[in-house]
């Protein structure tokens, strides 16, 4: 049962890691806590399920198709909610973002209507719902596997992305001054842009491979999955991007665990009380480095 | 003196429009509580269907002498605590004569106080918790809030001797939604359960909105379970059919009326065969004049009629029963529908009729409806 049970978590974990580290980069670039990136995630399962039904595309196309409009929702949300406020205090920008949440979140329930709806399974490959491997009680589907593969995939490319490009080094450069950073010809907005860019890619996918795993998309499931990938993200250090990988995956088992052994109705105050314990005895997070606030 | 007598007459007629006013302006309006945004959405959404329909064939006929139908709608998003805030707001409006709501009990249970205090007549379609009526009564022992549905300690001692007598179910795993419809459900099925022998070999709560349950499914594959109890509602009960059959549990589910909806199987799939619950209505077993209603439902909306939508019609259909009867002052109304007590008094509605007890509470039995073949029947065997 243990197997199973960790097994469940390592899912649920990765998926919660690539929300997380969405979460994550914009805060190492301009410090602010984007609270609608639990929207792009929502978004990124709607527009999938949208391009298959409406468009026929089929399943791997639309996750492309999908990516590419939350990547322009990203920047748009970057243009137009918080470029403006970019010198304002920074309470300000987060407020923005928390009404941006439920600007989107209403508009994705006029477009689609407030029913939970299923992911088209005609349009899935049909190895999905397949045992890839038992061992007594223990199962582990292909989706799970595939759940595996895209997001370990995901996160190796987007550390190369960070620490082996040009963009990365500009994204790295602007996190420690943006200042400095300007003033030695880095285009700012651009790569702010791009850091959203890139967060909205990993969100998208990460929405839609949960609207797979578990059949069902619906307008506000981006809120609760935003504030446990926030957990995630300060539980590994916010700003770190290993550290939101590292986070998604503790809160994820450390979840699955609880709702497992102890009661299922604590499962999210035992994800919420790991993340506090952490906060008490390591403020800085699992891989967050310990620097002094500049204010 | 021309001109002050043409201002005299005007005045005059001016002061006549004004006395007039109100007869002739008069509107009837009626309020919708249901959740409009949020994650219950959806249940709101089969209420309005329901109360839509039921105004559009009004005013289609001419209203009410004349005076068209309106319906107010307010969001409580399914909280107490915007349940709380739009009851004040439901009864500063005049123009409201009665409220169809609220959806969830606990937002019913809430906003339950204010009405009763203010004096405005409330029927909800769907709040199954067994504590709201005994808060429904003023001080002078006047009952202001009635139930167009049956009580849950009724569905779940219903459900505990239909599994074990019909289905022959031996051990129990229990889901519920942790709020008051799920928990009372729960402890009504419990409690039966335990007087039948019928054992609970394990309960399991959940918030709304929770969408992975693999960890309690897993603990509870552990006791070899030949039945699970769904106390909750179809979206969430939907996941946890699905990620059952996902790790190989073969078990007949079982629920209330929370699983009643087509989304159920859309979003369970296969999973959703063999799952049973009650209802409060049910299509087949509905009365000849609702069969009509019935079909241009389907046409109108492309889903079969669930019984949200159907007691929210049946429930607007109360109220102006009552308003061409006693006309739109708020009391008069409700003693109008406190006179629905026996079977002669009833009101003849698509549930079939529907007649309150001293308490506001329904006399109406419980239908069991079953998923076979990724589509709803009714249950082969029927218990009253």
């Amino acid at each position: 049962m243990l197997e199973q049970q960790l097994i469940n978590g390592l899912t649920l974990g990765l998926i919660y890691a690539l929300i997380a580290v969405g979460y994550t980069m914009v805060y190492g670039v301009i410090q602010l806590i984007n609270f609608a990136h639990g929207e792009i995630y929502m978004l990124g399962a709607f527009f999938c399920v949208t391009f298959i039904t409406a468009a026929g595309l089929p399943f791997y196309a639309a996750i492309l198709m999908a990516i590419l409009c939350c990547i322009l929702c990203g920047i748009l949300l970057d243009i137009i909610a918080y470029r403006p406020l970019r010198k304002a205090p920074r309470l300000a920008a987060l407020i923005t973002a928390i009404g941006m949440s439920i600007f989107l979140q209403n508009v994705a329930l006029m477009i689609w209507g407030s029913r939970s709806r299923p992911f088209p399974q005609a349009a899935l490959p049909p190895f999905f719902r397949e045992k890839a491997l038992v061992l007594g009680d223990v199962s582990l589907t292909w989706l799970q596997l595939f759940i595996f593969a895209v997001a370990i995939i995901m996160m190796i490319g987007l550390y190369l992305t960070i620490n082996k490009t040009r963009i990365g080094t500009a994204m790295r450069a602007l996190a420690q001054n943006k200042t400095a950073a300007s003033l030695m010809g880095i285009n700012v907005n651009y790569v702010i842009s791009f850091t959203f860019a890139l967060g909205s890619a990993m969100g998208a996918v990460a929405g839609i491979l949960v609207s797979v795993y578990y059949n069902t998309l619906y307008p506000t499931m981006g809120y609760t999955a935003g504030v446990k990938a926030f957990a995630a993200a300060v539980l590994g250090g916010i700003g770190s991007v290993p550290g939101a990988m590292v986070g998604g995956v503790v809160l994820g088992v450390a979840e699955t665990l609880g709702a497992g052994y102890v009661s299922s109705l604590y499962r999210d105050g035992v994800a919420y009380a790991v993340m506090i314990a952490v906060i008490i005895f390591r403020p800085s997070g699992i891989l967050g480095k310990s620097v002094i606030d500049k204010a | 003196m021309r001109a002050s007598s043409w201002i005299k007459a005007v005045v005059a007629a001016c002061l006549l429009a004004l006395v007039c006013t109100p007869a002739w302006a008069q509107r009837i309006k009626i309020a919708v509580a249901a959740p409009l945004t949020g994650p219950a959405a959806s249940y709101g959404e089969n209420i309005r269907a329901g109360v839509e329909t039921k105004v559009e064939q009004i005013n289609a006929a001419g209203g009410i002498d004349g005076v068209m139908v309106e319906l107010a709608f307010f969001d409580d998003m399914c909280e107490p605590r915007e349940a709380a805030v739009v009851a004040p707001r439901i009864v500063g409006d005049r123009d409201i004569v009665g409220v169809v709501g609220h959806v969830c009990s606990s937002a019913h249970l809430a906003a339950l106080p204010t009405y009763v205090r203010m004096g405005i007549p409330v029927i909800s379609p769907t709040a199954t918790n067994v504590n709201i009526s005994q808060q429904n009564r003023d001080n002078q022992g006047r009952v202001w809030s009635f139930r167009n549905v049956y009580l849950d300690d009724y569905q779940g001692y219903f459900l505990a001797n239909y599994v074990k007598d019909v289905l022959g179910l031996e051990r129990i795993a229990v889901f519920y939604e942790n709020n008051d419809y799920g928990i009372g459900l729960k402890n009504a099925f419990v409690a039966q359960a335990n007087n039948i022998g019928l054992a609970v070999i394990g309960e399991e709560g959940y918030v709304k909105g929770a969408t992975d349950f693999a960890p309690q499914l897993t603990r509870l594959r552990g006791g070899n379970p030949d039945g699970l109890f769904i106390a909750g509602y179809y979206n969430e009960g939907a996941l946890i059919a699905a990620q059952a059959g996902n790790l190989g549990m073969n078990v007949v589910k079982f629920g209330g009326d929370g699983l009643d909806n087509v989304d159920f199987i859309n979003l369970a799939g296969d999973a959703a065969n063999n799952t049973f619950m009650t209802v409060p209505f049910l299509a087949e077993a509905a009365p000849e004049h609702a069969q009509e209603f019935i079909k241009m439902f389907q046409e109108r909306f492309q889903r079969d009629l669930d019984w949200m939508s159907a007691n929210a019609h049946d429930a607007a259909g109360k109220f102006i029963a009552a308003v061409v009867a006693v006309g739109t002052d708020r009391a008069a109304i409700r003693d109008y529908l406190a006179g629905m007590d026996s079977l002669e008094n009833a009101y003849i509605g698509i549930t079939g009729p529907t007649f309150f007890n001293e308490i506001g509470d329904p006399e109406k039995g419980a239908f069991v409806k079953m998923v076979k073949d990724g589509a709803f029947m009714a249950a082969p065997v029927q218990m009253q």
